[in-house]
């Protein structure tokens, strides 16, 4: 039973890593909450559906597909709501409504193509489920881990190795400094918005699989938010910590209350955590600069 | 005449909530994507007094919007004193919580399939009177001292905190006077279409509340109210086109924000000061005009 949780907690953990990930990126980058994210997950995972699996392509193409088009959205996005607020470095009041809106955008786009109905991916497994012992793993939960945790480490060497990912991380600490410095910030938060679409492709797929697909699918991203608000806002590992541990927290109150009353109970551990430990787990403090 | 009449209380309804909304989006630039939860806790408890115990609908009005006031303290008390990002991310969840929540005390809200029977009371007249009073209250907020203490805080959090201005209490006034304004707003909602379920205070209409305050112009009130009328005027008008409302809505934001930041009322307000002042304009202009003319 206990490690049952262990292993679901971690399965639903790794996806909320993903969300939260994708979202804290862009948070760390333009220091704002993207709230275009939900619903560019929602629309990546359709184009997954349409292109591909619905041809009986298999998931590798699917993910493919996914993370293909979450990227060039998230960079289309970039530049039709973003690019000019960045470059007149006007109020980032202006960030947020721009995200909403674009969220809606993409809502709308997948409500006007799917309508509100359902869709299933195929079956894409065999034998859905694997026994070890006494612990019954899902085939999905178990790719949906390892895939997690592979291009969480992708992520994690590029930001600390990579050239790009030195850019990105000066950028995120200076835009004025780092443009001094010789870094093509423009270039910079493209890359940035490229690796956070298809982050949100590939937790957009695995949302699919795990529940249904329909246009409302990205109000799960609140996970992630939740999860980066836990692990303290602007901290990727923070970000990563948060998710795993709400993934644990979501399983076991699942198990005593019911998947009906589970966001009510999230939600209060937030604002107790926003109470006790405003930076987060990671204990960064972002605070609005003078 | 009727179906006239109906539509515009809907959009006065609408204009009350974003009059709640633009205190605490407008005035003091904080985003709720929670304010349809507030708007929902107004409407079930509203309905809920009035249905089930009893009560008669202006105390059920006003014990509805204290009970809103009390949630949006509770969620308000760890949000204000940090960062503005925290109390968007924070309604957020809450607006999932309440959506939750109420379609699972399935005894006391009648779950998903929604709260039904509660009697008509809202008149196309009492919206009208609440929508003036609504845009009275909050224009007589904006020029108050709290008022200009929120554009202050709006401006830049650090520069208010370092002339005196308490900025938690001052956020915490802010969104509490917005809970209050959109609670009763819902309350106006539940008794006139008489039915409320779950669905429709999902995180989009909060949104939704957020365009039509930018659209009009996010630093004035008339904009704001403008752009309510407008933009929730829209789409009775275009039936046709309801699919694509969202994206249309969206289309037009996104122009307005990125060739026009300050919306289309920009810092102008209606009072009759500015409009002597801009009649006085437009005859020079169009003196100006005729100069040129007698000149060709």
């Amino acid at each position: 039973m206990s490690l049952q949780i262990i292993v679901n907690g971690l399965a639903t953990g790794s996806v909320y890593a993903l969300i939260a990930t994708g979202f804290s990126l862009i948070f760390n980058v333009l220091k704002f909450s993207n709230f275009s994210h939900g619903a560019l997950m929602t629309l990546s995972a359709f184009c997954g559906y349409f292109i591909a699996a619905e041809r009986g392509l298999g998931l590798i193409p699917t993910i493919l597909v996914a993370v293909v088009t979450g990227a060039l959205v998230a960079l289309a996005g970039e530049f039709i709501a973003f690019r000019r607020i960045t470059l007149n470095n006007t109020s980032p009041v202006y960030f947020f409504v721009s995200s909403i809106t674009l969220g809606t955008m993409f809502e709308g786009i997948v409500t006007v193509k799917v309508g509100a109905n359902f869709y299933n991916y195929p079956q894409f497994f065999q034998n859905s489920t694997i026994k070890f012992g006494s612990v019954v793993i899902s085939t999905s939960d178990l790719l949906m881990f390892f895939c997690s945790v592979v291009t969480l480490l992708i992520l994690a060497y590029i930001l600390q190795k990579t050239r790009q990912g030195r850019g990105l991380r000066s950028v995120s600490f200076d835009r004025d400094t780092a443009s001094l410095m010789g870094i093509n910030v423009t270039r910079t938060i493209q890359f940035t918005f490229i690796v956070s679409g298809a982050l949100a492709g590939l937790a957009g797929v695995f949302l699919g699989i795990n529940y249904t697909l329909y246009p409302t699918l990205g109000s799960l991203v609140v996970k992630g938010f939740i999860a980066s608000v836990i692990g303290g806002l602007g901290s990727l590992t923070g970000a990563i910590i948060g998710a795993v541990l709400l993934g644990f927290v979501e399983t076991i109150l699942i198990s005593l209350v019911g998947s009906g009353y589970t966001p009510v109970f999230t939600f209060l551990l937030m604002l107790v955590f926003l109470l006790v430990r405003p930076s987060g787990i990671a204990g960064s403090n972002v605070q609005e600069k003078a | 005449m009727t179906l006239y009449l109906s539509i515009l209380t809907q959009i006065l309804i609408t204009v009350v909530a974003v009059c709640g909304v633009y205190v605490l989006t407008g005035l003091t630039g904080m985003f709720s994507l929670g304010q349809a939860a507030f708007m929902a806790v107004g409407s079930y408890a509203s309905g809920i007094l009035v249905v089930k115990c009893g009560f008669p609908f202006w105390l059920a009005c006003i014990l509805a919007v204290l009970i809103a006031v009390v949630i949006g303290y509770l969620v308000g008390f760890p949000t204000v004193r940090l960062r503005r990002d925290y109390i968007s991310l924070v309604t957020l969840g809450f607006g999932e919580a309440i959506t939750a929540l109420l379609n699972r005390a399935t005894k006391l809200t009648g779950g998903a399939s929604g709260f039904i029977g509660i009697p008509r009371k809202t008149t196309f007249l009492l919206a009208l009177a609440s929508a003036i009073a609504a845009i009275a209250i909050v224009s007589w907020f904006k020029t108050s001292k709290y008022g200009r203490q929120c554009i202050a805080v709006r401006g830049d959090e650090l520069a208010a905190k370092a002339m005196g201005i308490n900025v938690p209490k001052i956020k915490m006034n802010a969104f509490l006077l917005s809970v209050a304004v959109t609670a009763f707003s819902g309350c106006l909602y539940a008794f006139f279409i008489t039915y409320v379920d779950p669905t429709i205070f999902g995180w989009k209409k909060s949104a939704d509340w957020v365009i039509m305050v930018f659209f009009g112009g996010v630093n004035s009130l008339t904009g704001s109210v403008v752009g309510a009328f407008i933009l929730s005027g829209l789409p009775e008008v275009l039936r046709s086109l309801d699919q694509y409302r969202s994206i249309i809505y969206a289309i037009l934001v996104l122009l307005i924000i990125n060739f026009k930041p300050s919306g289309i009322f920009g810092e102008w307000e209606l009072s009759p000061r500015n409009l002597k002042a801009l009649g006085e304009k437009l005859a020079k202009r169009s003196r100006k005009e005729e100069k040129t003319d007698g000149a060709a």
